[in-house]
């Protein structure tokens, strides 16, 4: 807090606190959680579920009590599980409780396929849904460049018949965090500022479109409680609509999987 | 069959080799090289940014963290090496290498074992960048400025000290509080040692030009009833304070960085106190490196602003200049 307030002078945010007990966060309109134990060198984020439920037990109702009107910006890992479990423990409505999700890895996925195409990464559109995770789903549908259609070009794109080899960039965006730590022990960078570009949206009422954890149900014929990555139009009333994107029968059918694996893991977690 | 990109996209120009207009480069990629970078980087202060240091594994994978937020960032090239290559054609380098205080540890300590490391360095960035300014922001920086200096072989004006640039920062931080209103609206300058022996200059402490030192003449000394001597010992002690509670310092310094290299790059010409060569000034006759106020602008530290000092504050700049001395004087280069 100190090291924050001390770059007061280049700063516009005039008021930072901090403290253990959460009465200093009231009043929040957006708070968002990264607390909990997070991956070791090659351990994937599912193996945090126990831990990091217990962790949340303690937070969450606290949040509330203190901000009960706030938006709920979930980052923890597994981000997708952790978002539900803090719907549960929130008692918040669903729109108002949203996962950091596949925005880092869409993120990840236009940086790195821009560089391929050596354009700006905001000028390369293409989608990463679903668990934001090992099993995320890339759109290879809707991937352009000013609307041009990648699939379009190649229709092998993002298969393993490519002879260009696109599907690797999916695999890399995968690969990302497990790389980054084992480079540099954790990743705090990149993450950090897909979470301020969310915050960005929901403050300043933008209803742009974000890659981010929602509640799902009734979508795609998912018929569990899961959050997972979908394109949501967030504002300052936190998730307002989603997108219904046009996915092809093999897309659904992995955002169904992803649902399955992580529905049979949220079924297992005691005394939400 | 041609490759998506081909079908995609038609290359127009013929090929040239672009060279970045205003590249910048961290050296040490610690809490404070990426405060600093970070800082940067969300300031839009550049098109390529650059990263050095020696251990391969943390560069690289602070690198590749850095290039994942592309998508967020105006700055579309992000290099990292072991090898200054990688830093070619810089308009600033800023040097935070080094070993840095431990819990208790004064900046002087460090000396040695700092110029050590820049020996290795300052002369790589000159090899590279020989047109750049450096930015030194290690500690102790004053001691630091002059051994860059000295090694680069680079005019007065284009090696600074991030200096007293901080120390500043904290004490109108520490000034608004204790009225309630933005440090930007209060007007405070510390000046010499970065470090124990800065100084702060109470006659020219004031909000909205009104001297706050003419409405409490007592201000500064000890008999202060309202104690703003405690103000600059706060700042004095805010590093060690930090280090102690978090184990290092690294936002409001690599804030306070980009400050200083955004009037660099915009060439504003504004009044930073930092670390410059003052001999000659306020009766200094060594060649010490001490934080006055500098303007600073594209071509580095054009001008000092020659402020007038109480006959005590003189006295101890100039203490300040003979402690660095003794150290300096010491230094094999």
């Amino acid at each position: 807090m100190m090291d924050l307030q001390h770059g007061s002078l280049f700063l516009k945010t005039p008021t930072i606190v901090a403290d253990t007990g959460y009465a200093v966060t009231a009043g929040s309109r957006i708070v968002i959680v990264t607390a909990g134990v997070r991956q070791q060198e090659g351990e994937s984020r599912l193996n945090l579920v126990q831990r990091n439920v217990n962790i949340f037990k303690h937070i969450i109702p606290q949040i509330v009590k203190h901000s009960p009107n706030c938006i709920l910006v979930v980052v923890s890992n597994p981000v997708d599980i952790m978002t539900y479990v803090t719907w549960k423990l929130s008692g918040l409505p669903k729109h108002r409780v949203i996962g950091s999700g596949c925005n880092l890895d869409s993120a990840r996925f236009r940086y790195l396929m821009a560089e391929k195409l050596s354009v700006h990464p905001t000028s390369f559109h293409g989608w990463i849904l679903g668990e934001h995770g090992d099993s995320s789903v890339p759109v290879w549908s809707g991937a352009n460049v000013a609307g041009v259609n990648l699939q379009t070009l190649n229709p092998d794109i993002g298969t393993d018949q490519d002879k260009e080899g696109w599907k690797e960039t999916h695999k890399m965006v995968v690969d990302s965090a497990y790389e980054v730590i084992k480079l540099k022990g954790y990743t705090n960078w990149a993450i950090g500022m897909s979470v301020a570009d969310l915050t960005e949206s929901l403050t300043k009422n933008l209803s742009r479109i974000h890659p981010v954890s929602t509640m799902v149900k009734g979508m795609y014929g998912i018929n569990e409680d899961v959050y997972l990555s979908l394109p949501c139009v967030l504002n300052n009333s936190g998730v307002s609509s989603v997108i219904n994107m046009t996915l092809n029968a093999e897309e659904v059918a992995k955002l169904k999987k992803s649902a399955d694996t992580l529905w049979g893991i949220q079924k297992d977690l005691k005394d939400l | 069959m041609a490759t998506v990109k081909e079908q995609l996209i038609e290359h127009v120009m013929k090929d040239e080799v672009s060279i970045p207009c205003g590249k910048v480069t961290v050296v040490g990629v610690g809490a404070v090289g990426m405060a600093c970078a970070i800082s940067i980087l969300t300031k839009e202060l550049t098109d390529e940014l650059a990263l050095v240091d020696v251990i391969e594994d943390k560069l690289k994978g602070e690198m590749m963290d850095l290039q994942h937020g592309g998508l967020f960032l105006r700055t579309p090239k992000i290099v990292a090496d072991k090898d200054y290559s990688c830093t070619a054609n810089s308009k600033v380098v800023v040097v935070t290498a080094g070993a840095r205080q431990q819990e208790g540890e004064s900046r002087l300590n460090l000396v040695q074992r700092n110029v050590n490391i820049f020996k290795f360095i300052i002369p790589n960035i000159v090899k590279y960048s020989p047109n750049c300014i450096i930015l030194v922001v290690s500690n102790p920086v004053d001691v630091l400025t002059y051994v860059a200096w000295k090694l680069s072989g680079f005019p007065r004006n284009r090696v600074i000290g991030s200096g007293c640039n901080l120390d500043s920062a904290r004490f109108r931080y520490l000034m608004g509080e204790k009225l309630n209103l933005h440090p930007s609206s209060c007007h405070g300058w510390v000046i010499g040692e970065h470090g124990d022996s800065s100084v702060p200059v109470w006659s020219g402490v004031n909000v909205a030009g009104v001297s706050l030192k003419n409405l409490n003449p007592g201000m500064g000394t000890d008999e202060d009833k309202e104690n703003w001597k405690e103000v600059h010992k706060q700042v004095v002690e805010s590093a060690y304070e930090v280090i102690k509670l978090k184990g290092y310092t690294s936002w409001a310094i690599g804030m306070s960085v980009a400050d200083l290299v955004e009037s660099i790059m915009k060439n504003l010409r504004k009044v930073h106190p930092v670390s410059t060569m003052v001999q000659g000034m306020h009766g200094v006759k060594d060649e010490v490196f001490l934080s006055i106020p500098c303007v600073l602008s594209s071509s580095g530290l054009s001008d000092v602003v020659k402020m007038t000092l109480k006959s005590d504050e003189e006295e101890q700049l100039r203490k300040s200049a003979d402690t660095l001395w003794g150290i300096q004087k010491e230094l094999k280069l």
